[in-house]
Order: structure tokens, then sequence, then C-alpha cells
């Protein structure tokens, strides 16, 4: 229960920091701030749905966490760091011939990281975990 | 390895909610084990096991 809680509270978190950007920004969004917008967006759905799914296990008496869950946590974790590793390799590539200014690249590589994550996850979810 | 734990369940009469609450797993870990998606551990196997009140190796097919 205490974990969905937090899920909803950071995201909650994201989309007021994302607001106060919007409200505070200074210049028009380019093309690139719109994409990072749609992102976060995503990645908040994405979080709010997990949040649901416990919330709603919870109420049914279920344990927030299980063998099967923390296997597909720990599964996503390490596929999600090693791919990772290759979007980073990716981006201090293509650094040198896109005109970004370096904040903007690395919050390019925390988002890209992100939606790794939420990749990994949907995708070991779906396809399950057998112990080969 | 493949498991007759749908079956079992029909013949006990109980729906995957109530095996998951009696074994303390969630859902949707019944709905993967069913679909021979996931292979639980010897612990989760001993449990359900004893909730249909016979042998892992009745359940679980080894091939």
């Amino acid at each position: 229960m205490k974990k969905a809680v937090v899920i909803f509270i950071v995201a909650a978190l994201v989309l007021a920091t994302v607001g106060l950007w919007i409200f505070f920004a200074s210049e028009t969004f380019k093309l690139i701030d719109i994409a990072n917008f749609g992102i976060i967006f995503l990645l908040v759905a994405f979080a709010v749905l997990i949040g649901y799914k416990r919330l709603s296990g919870a109420k049914r008496g279920e344990p927030a966490e299980d063998e099967l869950s923390k296997k597909v946590m720990r599964k996503t974790s390490s596929l999600s760091f090693y791919i990772s590793l290759y979007l980073w390799l990716a981006i201090m590539f293509f650094s040198d011939k896109l005109n970004y200014e370096t904040h903007t690249i690395i919050g390019i590589g925390i988002l890209g990281m992100a939606v790794v994550f939420a990749v990994c996850w949907l995708v070991i979810n779906f396809t399950g975990i057998k112990n080969e | 390895m493949n498991n007759r734990i749908k079956e079992y369940r029909a013949r006990f009469n109980l729906t995957q909610k109530d095996l998951a609450k009696k074994v303390n797993v969630r859902r949707e870990t019944i709905v993967f084990l069913e679909k021979n998606k996931y292979n639980p551990s010897l612990k989760l196997a001993h449990d359900i096991a004893r909730v249909f009140d016979t042998k892992i190796e009745e359940i679980f097919l080894f091939e």
C-alpha cells in the first residue's frame, strides 16, 4: 500500500515540476521540448498504471510484492542497465553531430533510460520469466 | 516444465484469486504459472501442492 502511494506522490511531483517548467519558461518551446513533455507524460501514465495495479491488489488483500514481481523487477533492472550503457554510448557518439546544450543531452539520456526501463518492464511482463 | 494447476484448481473449485490468497502471492503470479510463463520457487511449488493436498511432482511435470 505504501509503495503504491509513493508512486503516486512521485508522479505528482514530476507533473508539478513539468508544470513549473512550462509556467516559468521564458522562450517558446522547441520541438525537442514538446517531445520531452510527451515522453514525460507517457512515463507518468506508466507509473500511475503500476501504482493503480498495486493499489487495487492491496485492496483485494494481495501482497504488494511477491516472488514473481521481485524477479521481474530484478531482471528489468539488469536488462535496462545493460541497454542504457549502449544508449549513453550512442548519445556520446551523436553528441558532436547534434547542436544541443550539455544539459539538454543529459536530460535526453535520463529520459531515454526511463523509457528503456519502462519498455523492458513491459516486455518481461509480457513474455514472462522462466528459469532457463 | 508444465503444470496442472488449472486442472487442480477446477477440481478444488478455487478461483485464481482464492489460490493466490492461499499461497500469499498476487493473482498475476497464478496467471503466469498457468500459462507456463513462470517457473515457481521450490517454496511456492510446495505451498501450491499443499493447498491441493498432493505432491509437487503431481502438479509440476518435469520434462
